[in-house]
């Protein structure tokens, strides 16, 4: 059996030192190479937190607890320099809102650039290459003109893409997409997600989707885990959970969705 | 782009026109007849005289006529003759004005030079014993008086350890009162910088940089001070404004041959042509001054250059 | 539950913290102002005897401050001074911020094409250091305490009059006001009953910025020779008469100059603690 990606072990979050109340307590699940997995649950559930957790990008003051085992390290237990290297080089991450994460003083060719010289000490110019290459990637028409571009001359969805792009340019092994789509038109919505599959298929990356919203998760997750309250709730692949989900909880969050028991119902989502 | 440009200059203009418009008005602030006030100070008080003047500085015309008289000669370059001396007191003041931009550069810049390294240290320790130092450093400078402090820097420096001399102009002297200015404009500035920082660094934007595995420092340096830079740039105008304000006190304390000194000696004497002078030149250099700053952050935010 | 956003390491000073600068300043300004108003029975000689002592001396027991170019005693000067700085720095205030308070909200309240005009103006005049404003202003009027408090005064109305105007345009966008208007409650009853209220407690903040500013140019202004004049010991005049003997007896330089310190910091403290304890960014951090 293929070794998971990365394994989450019993993780627990708690703010305000290591007897403070749990955000996250007794989490665990795996991320598997070419698999989505989709990290569900309402506001304050804890999934944010989690990401947080993996990058180890949370205050010093907030206790983190578990182990998360990723190519042979413990995120839980490694060092600043070590986490800064594998940020954005093994493990990429998107965020929610397109709008506010995007540097607006600084071109996108700068910002695409950047992960490239400082990771893989490429040269400016190399880099740009790279980066052009990643905006065609992920269907940017144009990408000269959007690299000489500053981020507020681009629309949300673009900018999203751009997010993306810039993860991909180092190809890692592990993408982190928290709430991609929430910020985003219906439409636009549905473009990224294809274009998270369309990647998926492309390079095996194992992709971590945080979501709030369980119609995305019906339309791309492989396997589903639901978190309510810092737990797990449910976890297992998407015929499972969302077709014959086990717990009250994981059912009242399909219910919530009518467009999407319809569907069920119906038959006819992605198989 | 041209359209920002050319209506902050328009700006600029109007904002000198009213000033001048105002300082040729502001002698009928003067309680009593001026000419009266103005003749006391240099002895005799002649009837004859008194109309005489009264007739050449055109007080007995109509007020608005009198303004329009101010502004017509001042576009021109004529702003009257002092009392004392009858001279002209755009010369006057012309002669001595790069004492006074020398001395209010050396000023600024030494107060970003102290302050913006202050204020970032203070960001970036937020909450933290250097946050507090420094923090309670700036609001120490604040709080001291600019003219005490060039007393002080006299006393020490000059006096009693005999580094700098005591007054005058030259490059030598410059340094103690661009220290004065300085020190006390830091503690804006550095507050400033601490507050731009905290609110960036709260931004979404950094949050992405980390994620990218960029090592701390250039986050800090890069993705954080760039835009704080620019922002504060906004504010230099303000600083600025205020350290010529003060500049005006520390040319008399160090005996700073600029128009400082010059308006403080018009003023004891009530040369009123001179301190009008005096405010036409002083505000229109700080127009100009926060015009370019101005104009130097468009050019620099690039949400302000493209559209 | 909002998602952390990652700050930079934040330690665990915030909350003592701001406590510390309004109880620090509270406890400065407490003493001066007590000082000033205890001044003509607390002090120990007569504020403008001369030779209450011999010239020049450093502190001793009788002369705590020492004595200057002229014998007075220096402790009792400065103590009179507070009475003098305190007093200046409240009426300018008070009468700067009134006025600034009404033309701001005249001017928020006034018809688009006056208002534009009126800012303008008020922006033109803002751009001048105020020091530098009362100071142009004193030099017309003549010194004078009374000459320099009214100048001081009028150079700290742009001021409140631009904040005041910013508070105000905010509140009156706010639906409540526009009820009132549809109302047809007149502009100065509404300004009155409905806005001031609500701007009253930020303007309490912006109140305590101008003393500091207000102190400031008093002492500039005496020390100038402008404001208040010798032999009255507003704390800048003191400084200002005993310039030329700073050298033989730095206490002349110290204390006046200590005493206009610490009353602009406590002002400073209480203004900046009133400010982060109403902030609301400052409160989620230190939750």
């Amino acid at each position: 059996m293929t070794e998971a990606l990365i394994s989450v072990r019993d993780l627990s979050i708690r703010y305000g030192g290591p007897t403070g109340p749990a955000a996250v307590d007794g989490v665990s699940f795996d991320v598997n190479p070419g698999e989505i997995v989709a990290l569900v649950g309402e506001s304050g559930s804890g999934k944010s937190s989690v990401s947080l957790a993996i990058m180890s990008q949370l205050p010093d003051s907030v206790h983190v607890g578990g182990h998360i085992l990723f190519e042979g390290h413990d995120l839980a237990a490694c060092g600043r320099r070590e986490m800064e290297d594998i940020r954005g080089n093994r493990i990429g991450m998107i965020f929610q809102e397109p709008m506010t994460c995007l540097n607006p003083v600084l071109s996108i060719a700068r910002q695409m650039t950047e992960g490239l010289v400082r990771h893989r000490a490429m040269s400016r110019s190399a880099a740009r290459t790279r980066a052009l290459q990643a905006l065609a990637d992920v269907g940017i028409p144009e990408p000269e003109r959007v690299m000489s571009s500053f981020p507020h001359e681009l629309s949300g969805g673009m900018r999203q893409r751009v997010m993306i792009a810039a993860a991909l340019t180092l190809e890692p092994s592990l993408l982190i997409a928290d709430e991609p789509t929430t910020a985003l038109d219906v439409t636009v919505q549905a473009q990224v997600l294809d274009l998270l599959v369309e990647i998926r298929n492309r390079t095996g990356d194992g992709v971590l989707l945080i979501t709030h919203d369980i119609g995305v998760v019906a339309e791309v997750a492989d396997r589903v885990v639901v978190m309510q309250g810092g737990r797990v709730v449910e976890h297992g692949p998407w015929e499972q959970v969302i077709r014959a989900p086990r717990e009250a909880y994981t059912k009242a969050l399909i219910g919530a969705h009518m467009s999407l028991e319809e569907a069920l119902t119906e038959g006819g989502l992605h198989g | 782009m041209l359209f920002f440009v050319a209506r902050r200059l328009f700006t600029a203009f109007i904002t000198i026109l009213v000033v001048v418009i105002l300082a040729g008005v502001l002698i009928h602030v003067v309680p009593g007849d001026p000419i009266t006030a103005m003749m006391a100070q240099s002895g005799s008080a002649d009837a004859e005289d008194i109309a005489r003047l009264t007739a050449q500085y055109g007080l007995d015309q109509p007020i608005w006529k009198q303004a329009l008289l101010y502004v017509g000669n001042a576009l021109q370059g004529d702003l009257g003759n002092t009392i004392r001396g009858g001279e002209p007191v755009a010369e006057l003041l012309l002669d001595r004005l790069p004492n006074t931009i020398a001395l209010a550069v050396a000023g600024l810049g030494t107060a970003l030079v102290l302050g913006i390294p202050m204020g970032f240290i203070a960001a970036v320790n937020r909450g933290r014993a250097a946050d507090f130092a420094v923090m309670l450093i700036a609001i120490l400078g604040v709080s001291i008086p600019g003219f005490w402090m060039g007393l002080t820097f006299i006393q020490v420096f000059s006096l009693h350890l005999g580094w700098f001399p005591v007054a005058g102009t030259s490059a030598r002297n410059i340094v103690l009162p661009a220290l004065t200015l300085g020190v006390v404009h830091s503690a804006l500035v550095a507050r400033m910088t601490r507050s731009a920082l905290v609110d960036i660094l709260n931004e979404d934007y950094i949050r992405t940089a980390r994620a990218r595995g960029l090592r701390e420092r250039q986050v800090l340096l890069v993705h954080a001070m760039r835009p704080a830079m620019i922002s504060v740039v906004t504010v230099v105008g303000l600083v600025f404004a205020h350290l010529l304000g003060g500049q005006v006190i520390t040319e008399n304390v160090f005996s700073w041959n600029g128009i400082g000194r010059l308006a403080i000696q018009a003023m004891l004497q009530r040369d009123y042509p001179l301190v009008q002078g005096f405010i036409v030149i002083f505000a229109t250099s700080i127009v100009l001054v926060t015009t370019m700053l101005d104009l130097l952050y468009g050019l620099l935010d690039p949400r302000v250059r493209r559209r | 539950m909002t998602d952390t956003t990652t700050n930079t390491r934040p330690g665990r000073l915030p909350a003592a913290l701001r406590q510390w600068n309004i109880a620090v300043g509270a406890l400065i300004l407490g003493i001066v102002v007590l000082a000033a108003i205890l001044a003509p029975w607390v002090a120990p000689y007569d504020p403008f005897k001369m030779a209450s002592g011999p010239r020049l001396t450093g502190p001793t027991a009788a002369h705590w401050f020492g004595t200057d170019e002229l014998g007075r005693d220096l402790f009792s000067r400065v103590l009179l001074g507070a009475r003098l700085s305190l007093g200046i720095g409240f009426a300018a205030v008070a009468v700067g911020l009134v006025f600034g308070v009404i033309f701001g909200m005249v001017i928020a309240f006034s018809p688009e094409r006056v208002k534009a005009l009126l800012l303008r103006i008020v922006d033109v005049v803002y751009s001048f250091p105020d020091t530098l404003l009362a100071l142009a202003l004193v030099a017309f009027m003549g010194p004078g305490v009374e000459n320099a408090t009214i100048a001081i005064a009028i150079s700290l109305i742009p001021f409140y009059a631009r904040v005041t105007y910013g508070l105000a345009a905010v509140e009156r966008a706010k639906p409540y006001v526009e009820a009132a208007q549809i109302a047809q409650a007149a502009p100065a009853r509404i300004m009155r009953i409905q806005v001031l209220p609500n701007i009253l407690q930020s303007l309490i903040v912006i109140g305590s910025i101008g003393f500091s500013s207000a102190i400031l140019s008093a002492a500039g202004l005496s020390f100038l020779g402008l404001g208040v004049q010798p032999p009255s010991p507003e704390w800048g005049s003191i400084l200002a008469s005993g310039r030329n003997y700073i050298s033989r007896a730095p206490w002349i330089l110290i204390f006046p100059g200590l005493a206009i310190c610490l009353t602009v910091l406590s002002f400073n403290l209480i203004g900046d603690g009133i400010r982060d304890f109403t902030d609301p960014k400052s409160r989620r951090r230190r939750t």
